[in-house]
């Protein structure tokens, strides 16, 4: 896989919308074409187009392996639910605008939309997104993305696809099994 | 109508619900008032049954609530989830006043049940050596009663509320009436294995918890069930396995057909006779409508926790007693504590790395205060223990809240780390004359009842402590083998709260002499025969352990005490 640069200029731009210059343009696209899978519905909170996007993101987060993926775990589904009933006004903005920066990073950056970008340039582009969030800490897209990243790990490893052995009621406990005897009772973590 | 009963109980937690169930089990009319709500045991706000996924949204608070500036005192603990927020009070809408240098957290829940429906149910007794702490060193009030005193009244208590515990034979920390206790972990077991062997004076215990193991006939006949090991005790039992005022002393107290239980509203202030010398009811405010009105009985038992029961005789003048009701000696509102933690230590404890934890136990481990002798490395009076545990492997977490994103990622989170063993310093602290409650003289809170001001602070004695439980802990953990031990050690200039360890204690002390306490050795007015107060106010003196349990065993002694004063017509 090639490589893929989000300049931080450009990063550290994105706050206030003034990205102007594609700097990526270097960068071959990739051959793969699948762009990301249309979310036709509007959700409770999200757009249609909001969810496509978020729900791209969460499954390049968290992708489906042997185990389930963000997809499987109705990540998104259960965020745009959790709009309504958790999220404060400043991180229904919040997730709003990181919507917005990716859109006009990925523009800039890519020279497309996100959603009609590749699947291999896409999931460069977000992986490159959270190198740049955790290296850049104070800029706007940082604080949006990573309380993002944060809900939709939450989401994921409460779900029940990611628990498949929770235990709600274990019965007992025992301080000293074996991997083979937990594995016979089922993790209760 | 004037509403007339033979005891009043104000408040329904862990005390109120003991006073309740004694006194109507020996024939009284008994009324519970409780400020909060009503709630039904195993009904729709006990959140227990929910898997993570159920719960909603998956246990996060909403946001809204920091936006409106709402549960500011403890929206940062691990407690406060949205599985739990309904057992707690919000602070924004029950303020309290402090000095702006020493912030106080005063965890309340206002419902039938109290702090008993969230309580951390480590049940520990006092030992002999506890009781007579202030009489040796000088400070505070020297206690009226010693271990002899409560022991029979601690086995009364433990053989109704259930203690899964171990016999450990330790003379810092009696063995009682016990159940099956918990198993330790293998790291746990480990560090305990290597403290006994090294050192005479210390050892690492499992928890005696108020969760049963072997229900007894008589816990059965309440609908309690065994603890199926969840660890979801804050959010309800629905089996009714850990005791709380709603599980246990409540429906025994209902059994009996003696029991009236008023709830929404707030006692004011208590009624007193001038010329009888007697309480003769409470003043309520109804926190619906705001309107007042008064019950009347032969006895009142305060049982609404340390800092409301001192409020409540704060703001109960009279002629007789201007500066509050039963304060002849001036002491009320004096001498509170808390229990506090200035360290934090966690280190790797080596090998089982093919060994697992399943369930969650309902309990950590325990290292009883060793320090009540003064060892000629102390430069401080009284002791500590630690709170500890190693129930569970740790794990590696995941990438939530650092770089990293992918299947690799995913591939390495959750998986299992090396045993780490975590211990909390608990601290006795002092009791300062200078540690007060008091009522605020202008500022009152919505139903017209001056706010609490609490102005209280650790000292030296225990800043000495916290730097000598430091390097203990890290003594002790290098002695049982662990290794990458980490100490976390609050600095000399940073305040803690009192109140953070939910502790809190004193404000209307027992002691012998009426001139320098406000209760007897029955946990009575000096003042005021026919007016007890059992909860933490009444206790001189805070240990180290848990206190609830000795709040338990003193209010069913006080109960005892008055069931004959009553008979006699004293009362």
């Amino acid at each position: 896989m090639s490589h893929l640069t989000i300049s931080r200029r450009v990063f550290i731009g994105s706050i206030a919308y003034l990205v102007t210059a594609p700097t990526l343009a270097f960068v071959p696209f990739a051959k793969v074409s699948d762009s990301a899978l249309p979310v036709t519905t509007d959700g409770q909170f999200f757009t249609a187009s909001e969810l496509t996007i978020l729900a791209d993101i969460a499954e390049f987060m968290i992708p489906k392996t042997v185990t389930p993926g963000a997809t499987d775990a109705h990540v998104i589904a259960v965020l745009d639910a959790m709009m309504l009933t958790w999220a404060s006004t400043k991180t229904q903005t919040q997730f709003r605008q990181l919507i917005k920066q990716i859109q006009l990073l990925s523009s800039d950056t890519l020279g497309a939309s996100y959603a009609k970008q590749p699947l291999e340039q896409r999931s460069k582009f977000i992986a490159e997104l959270d190198k740049q969030a955790f290296q850049h800490p104070d800029t706007q897209i940082s604080m949006h993305y990573r309380k993002f990243k944060d809900i939709v790990f939450h989401i994921y490893y409460t779900s029940k696809e990611a628990n498949p052995d929770y235990q709600l009621i274990p019965g007992t406990y025992k301080g000293c099994v074996s991997a083979d005897e937990l594995s016979n009772k089922g993790q209760t973590l | 109508m004037k509403q007339k009963y033979d005891v009043i109980v104000v408040g329904s937690g862990i005390t109120g619900g003991w006073a309740a169930k004694e006194f109507c089990e020996k024939g009284y009319n008994t009324l519970v008032i409780e400020r909060g709500r009503h709630v039904e045991h195993g009904g729709e706000e006990y959140t227990d049954m929910q898997a993570p996924w159920d719960i909603e949204n998956r246990n996060k608070v909403p946001e809204i609530f920091d936006e409106q500036g709402r549960y500011q005192t403890i929206n940062d603990k691990g407690y406060f989830k949205n599985a739990t927020k309904q057992f707690f009070a919000d602070d924004k809408e029950h303020p309290i006043s402090y000095p702006d240098d020493k912030p106080v957290r005063w965890v309340r829940s206002y419902q039938l049940g109290g702090r008993s429906v969230t309580w951390g149910r480590q049940v520990l007794r006092w030992g002999p050596k506890d009781f007579i702490a202030n009489a040796k060193d000088g400070h505070g009030i020297p206690w009226p009663i010693g271990y002899d005193d409560l022991a029979p009244w601690y086995d009364y208590v433990e053989r109704f509320i259930g203690v899964s515990a171990n016999r450990d034979g330790l003379d810092v920390l009696p063995d009682g009436v016990f159940q099956k206790p918990w198993e330790m972990s293998c790291a746990e077991q480990y560090i305990a294995k290597n403290i006994a062997k090294h050192y005479d004076d210390r050892r690492l215990i499992i928890g005696r918890a108020a969760n049963i193991t072997e229900p007894t006939p008589e816990q059965m006949a309440l609908g309690r069930a065994p603890c199926q090991a969840r660890s979801y005790c804050k959010r309800g039992c629905t089996f009714g396995a850990y005791f709380s005022s709603l599980s246990a002393t409540l429906p025994a107290a209902k059994r009996t057909g003696k029991l009236t239980i008023v709830t929404d509203a707030v006692v004011e202030s208590i009624l007193y006779d001038n010329k009888q010398q007697r309480v003769t009811g409470v003043n309520i405010v109804d926190t619906n409508t705001k309107q007042t009105r008064q019950y009347h009985a032969r006895t009142v038992f305060l049982c609404a926790s340390a800092f409301a029961s001192v409020q409540i005789l704060l703001n109960s003048t009279s002629e007789h007693f201007p500066n509050g009701l039963a304060n002849s000696s001036g002491m009320l509102g004096h001498y509170i504590m808390d229990h506090f933690s200035g360290v934090v230590a966690h280190a790797e404890v080596p090998g089982y790395e093919d060994k697992f934890a399943y369930g969650r136990r309902p309990i950590a481990t325990y290292i009883p205060n060793y320090r009540h002798e003064k060892l000629a490395d102390a430069n401080f009076v009284r002791g500590y223990g630690y709170q500890a545990t190693a129930q569970h492997r740790r794990n590696t977490g995941t990438h939530a809240k650092k770089a990293g994103i992918g299947a690799a990622v995913k591939d390495a989170s959750m998986q299992p780390q090396p045993w780490r063993f975590l211990a909390i310093m608990y601290g006795e602290m002092l009791p300062y004359f200078s540690n007060r409650i008091s009522l605020h003289p202008n500022k009152k809170d919505q139903w017209g009842i001056p706010l609490l001001h609490v102005d209280a602070e650790i000292h030296e004695n225990e800043r000495n402590m916290i730097k000598r439980a430091s390097l203990d802990i890290v003594e002790m953990l290098n002695t049982a083998g662990c290794t990458d031990i980490k100490v976390n050690q609050v600095p000399d200039d940073e305040h803690i709260q009192i109140g953070d360890r939910i502790h809190e204690m004193g404000g209307a002390c027992m002691g012998a002499d009426p001139k320098t306490s406000v209760l007897n050795k029955w946990a009575q007015s000096h003042d005021v025969p026919n007016l007890f107060v059992t909860d933490g106010a009444c206790m001189s003196s805070c240990a180290t352990q848990n206190p609830s349990l000795t709040y338990m065993a003193i209010t069913a002694r006080a109960v005892d005490y008055a069931d004959k004063l009553l008979k006699q017509g004293v009362i």
